[in-house]
């Protein structure tokens, strides 16, 4: 009697547990919203990331706030823009910082909000971030360097067009550049400038480099405005084939440049992977994924030759209208 | 050799049995100790526990195989609708490519038809194509030496261009009787063009200046209608499908800008691997079904990816319903099982319990059962058992009784003989030596003794009568015992029509004399009284004797005397037929001093019944 009266009591123990187990099945999640900081509202770089994390957004229903200010070298522009995301309460941040050292205290700011933090593109000079995606630019700049070598031979004059001194990126390609130039003492480095991404100053520069340096071999250029720019002066010159032109991204502009012979290389980097991955790991730590505290983008260096080819013109044409 | 082995499997084959033996011992052993807690367990708990078994056993079976079926016909179910869906944008796809087939036919049939190349014809049949047709970007007329003819739209070929080297062109002259789709390429043939382009060429011959040449004829189009064809095929929530062409390049993917990109991948060689048909493999831990078709034209693979967690889980679902119906069985089961189990084992239980009062002695039970027939039936074998019972207690009683009542009688009757012989004896001797006084006495003692010893086979006479019998007695006695004793009776007059039961002072006396006065060496005194005290009636034998020993004393009303040297026989019959008769409260006293005497209480109750009244009693 006492056993079968326990007996019941186990099973409706039983029944209840079970019951109560049902109950979490439907939850009805909000959007997350993702703030998406980039240091300039135009370019082909830069709308190549929003691109990526447009998509990505898209696949994992997530809403992306995006800012960016007009200018690439407007640092205050930018942190102001941090402010302004964390203040409208986001779920993530993702940054490309436009300065190195200027953007770290907005930064720790938004990690003390224990809210991801994803760094793209250009690094911020502190560790309270939760992952770094970039272009390995020590390596972009290298790589730059080795076409240059390889284009302009080990005995050139050579100009070197960067766009904003103090950010990360400009600053690990040049350095990457100069590793490799200065292993051959017969490149002489005849000026460095700097276009703060803005065509038409890098056009003005890149005619002032040329006008000023009669023996000009080759000119690098270390993003894609930059090389637009000189490879626009060069074409005007008339002096394509005589100053051969390394230049950094694969805008249809410098596709059709680089058929045309006027670029000579252009390192290209996957800007699409880095809005995708930046939006993907945000999501994956809202949603308490493990994730990668720095994520590689291996740059790429391609020349007239190699541009058909299967997996380059998959990277140089990432969209197929 | 062989014949090691065929005794090496012999030991196996007996190790074998002897592992099957021990198992099947084992699985004796613990059947067998089931068996023996079930016997020790209520008969109530063995069906609820055997029933719930079976019952939970037949359900998880059930349910088992329920689910196992049910994830079957899932499973069947989803490899059925994947292959139709499959086979749908297969012909939608197969349609398509006809399509532009017909497209270059037509194409081909107007070059033929016109004896100069590039003519006004064909190029508003191409202008009105292209109008038409979004998907088409390109469509160009070139010669074999790869120079071109005609274009549409109007496109400028890009400087040190080499068409002859390019896979369209140079797979048309290897094949001129066929049709080529080429793979996925970015078409870089035009000036300023860098579109994504699947490539449809083929072998035609035209008339230029009046000669027949041979060319090719080809046609971009872009994956815009593939797109609309594939987009909106769905496989469940993740599922979906993309199209491989024969060497394993992507022509369309949902998600192709993450593929070029580099951020996502293919597993295209265990694609490559299958014509048609299907097959799962685990991607991220997840387990998909790969259904592939090939397209008839272009050797194009349709690949969908079914997701098998989506499937399972609906599985999921029918396994809570099934752990429900579970739940329930085995809830509704233990239920049933109770009132089952109850249903049997209450009116056992309650005949137990009129079994137990039975056991304690109660034998006033009568069970009135209405449970089953069995236990009916049992409950009236069990009344006429208790009745039966009870019959024969209260036969064992009577006959306890009657055996008693005539075993005491018996004692009572074992005083005379003996006595009685002695006594004549002394009357003999007496007479013989002339002691006629003495003689008269004896004899007319001896008379009036057995009057009130027999008194007319009464058991119960007036205390007066008991008194003078016990007169009588010490009188013969005495002359006996040649004045060896005085005796002194002392009788409240009050007393002396109370009842009394016959023969109680006699023994007491004849004791006293036997074994406290007839050792003495001075003269004895023995004083019986007869008094009223304490509401009862209160014979004292009273003797000046040897006394008796502490230990005899103790035992000397409730040993069984017989054994023991004859002693004391006579206060035990009389303390047992007095409390035969008149209950425990009454009975002899003992005191007794060693070398002092010995004083014999009888306590009865005081019986004043009428005389007439206590003859009808004694009669009865």
């Amino acid at each position: 009697m006492k056993k079968v009266s326990l007996l019941i009591k186990l099973i409706l123990a039983v029944a209840c547990l079970a019951s109560c187990a049902k109950n979490n099945d439907i939850s009805i999640k909000e959007k997350s919203k993702i703030a998406l900081v980039l240091k300039m509202n135009t370019g082909y770089h830069w709308s190549t990331i929003k691109q990526g994390a447009d998509t990505a957004a898209r696949e994992f229903n997530v809403n992306i706030y995006f800012y960016a200010p007009t200018r690439e070298e407007d640092v205050n522009g930018q942190i102001e823009l941090v402010n302004q995301a964390l203040d409208a309460g986001v779920d993530g941040l993702i940054l490309a910082a436009s300065d190195f050292k200027q953007l770290v205290e907005v930064t720790e700011k938004a990690y003390d909000k224990k809210i991801p933090i994803i760094i793209i593109d250009s690094l911020v000079d502190t560790n309270k971030i939760h992952s770094y995606i970039a272009t390995d630019n020590l390596d972009a700049g290298r790589k730059a360097g080795q076409a240059l070598v390889e284009i302009a031979g080990t005995k050139c004059n050579v100009a070197i067009m960067s766009f904003v001194k103090g950010t990360s990126d400009a600053d690990d390609r040049e350095r990457g550049l100069f590793e490799l130039i200065n292993q051959y003492p017969s490149i002489n480095v005849v000026a460095k400038e700097y276009c703060m991404s803005n065509m038409n100053r890098a056009k003005m520069l890149a005619r002032e480099i040329i006008s000023k340096n009669k023996n000009l071999d080759a000119i690098v250029a270390l993003n894609s405005i930059a090389s637009e720019g000189v490879a626009q002066v060069v074409e005007e010159l008339g002096l394509d084939g005589k100053i051969k032109i390394i230049a950094f991204d694969g805008t249809i502009n410098e596709i059709n440049y680089l058929e045309e012979g006027i670029i000579h290389a252009t390192v290209i980097q996957n800007p699409f992977a880095m809005g995708y991955l930046g939006v993907k790991y945000a999501v994956d730590m809202l949603n308490g994924n493990k994730i990668e505290n720095y994520y590689k983008i291996e740059a790429k260096v391609i020349t007239k030759e190699n541009m058909y080819l299967q997996e380059n013109q998959k990277l140089l044409f990432p969209f197929i209208k | 050799m062989s014949k090691d082995l065929g005794s090496q499997a012999g030991s196996c084959k007996d190790s074998r049995k002897s592992l099957i033996r021990k198992t099947i011992n084992y699985f004796h052993k613990i059947t067998s100790r089931i068996l023996n807690s079930l016997n020790k367990m209520s008969i109530q708990f063995v069906i609820t526990a055997s029933f719930i078994f079976v019952t939970s056993i037949a359900i998880v079976f059930v349910g088992i195989a329920l689910t196992n079926r049910v994830r079957v016909l899932a499973e069947e179910n989803a490899i059925v609708n994947t292959r139709q869906i499959i086979n749908q944008v297969n012909s939608n796809l197969d349609y398509y490519l006809r399509n532009m087939m017909d497209i270059s036919n037509h194409l081909v049939d107007v070059i033929k038809s016109n004896k100069d190349t590039p003519n006004t014809e064909l190029a508003q049949q191409m202008n009105s194509i292209m109008a038409t047709r979004k998907d088409i970007v390109t469509m160009a007329v070139f010669s074999s030496e790869g120079e071109l003819i005609a274009c549409e739209p109007f496109y400028k070929l890009k400087k040190d261009i080499d068409i002859t080297k390019y896979d369209w062109f140079t797979a048309t002259i290897d094949n001129p009787e066929n049709l080529f789709f080429s793979s996925p390429h970015v078409q870089n043939i035009f000036q300023k063009q860098h579109s994504w382009v699947v490539s449809l060429s083929r072998e035609i011959t035209f008339k230029r200046d009046g000669k027949t040449e041979k060319g090719v004829l080809l046609v971009d189009m872009n994956f815009s209608a593939i797109d609309q064809m594939c987009q909106n095929v769905v496989l469940g929530k993740k599922g979906y499908i993309y199209i491989l062409d024969s060497d394993g390049n992507i022509v369309y993917h949902p998600q192709q800008q993450l593929i070029n990109a580099g951020l996502k991948y293919e597993n295209t060689n265990d694609v490559l691997k299958h014509v048609f048909g299907c097959f799962f493999d685990k991607h991220n831990g997840e387990k998909r079904l790969i259904t592939i078709e090939t397209v008839n034209y272009a050797g194009w693979r349709i690949v969908g990816i079914a997701y098998m967690d989506e499937i399972v889980y609906n599985m999921n679902d029918i396994g809570v319903y099934v752990v429900w119906i579970l739940i329930f069985g085995i809830l509704f089961s233990v239920f049933i099982s109770f009132f089952i189990s109850s249903k049997i084992s209450q009116p056992i239980k309650r005949l137990e319990k009129y079994m137990k009062m039975v056991e304690q002695g109660n034998f006033d039970v009568n069970i009135d059962f209405k449970g089953g027939a069995e236990v009916a039936n049992l409950a009236k074998a069990f009344n006429l058992m208790v009745t039966k019972i009870r019959q024969l207690m209260d036969q064992i009683v009577h006959e306890q009784e009657a055996k008693r009542i005539s075993e005491l009688e018996a004692l009572q009757a074992q005083i005379n003989p003996h006595f009685l012989y002695n006594t004549l004896d002394s009357i003999v001797w007496m007479a013989e030596k002339g002691k006629m006084q003495e003689v008269i006495t004896m004899v007319t003692s001896l008379a009036r003794l057995f009057r009130i010893s027999i008194s007319k086979g009464r058991n119960i006479i007036t205390v007066e009568e008991e008194i003078e019998h016990a007169r009588n007695y010490l009188i013969i006695q005495k002359i006996r015992y040649k004045n060896k004793f005085n005796f002194i009776i002392n009788v409240n007059d009050k007393v002396l029509k109370y009842k009394t039961l016959k023969l109680v002072l006699q023994p007491i006396v004849e004791n006293s004399i036997y074994h406290g006065i007839k050792y003495m060496v001075d003269e004895g005194l023995i004083i019986i009284n007869a008094e009223e005290r304490n509401g009862m009636l209160l014979f004292e034998v009273i003797d000046n004797g040897l006394g008796i020993m502490p230990e005899v004393l103790k035992n000397i009303l409730t040993f069984d005397n017989r054994a023991a040297k004859g002693s004391g026989v006579g206060l035990k019959n009389v303390h047992e037929r007095i409390r035969l008769y008149y209950g425990e409260d009454y009975g002899i006293q003992i005191e007794s001093e060693p070398e002092e005497g010995t004083t014999v209480r009888i306590w009865q109750p005081i019986d004043c019944y009428e005389e007439g009244m206590s003859d009808l009693n004694e009669k009865g």
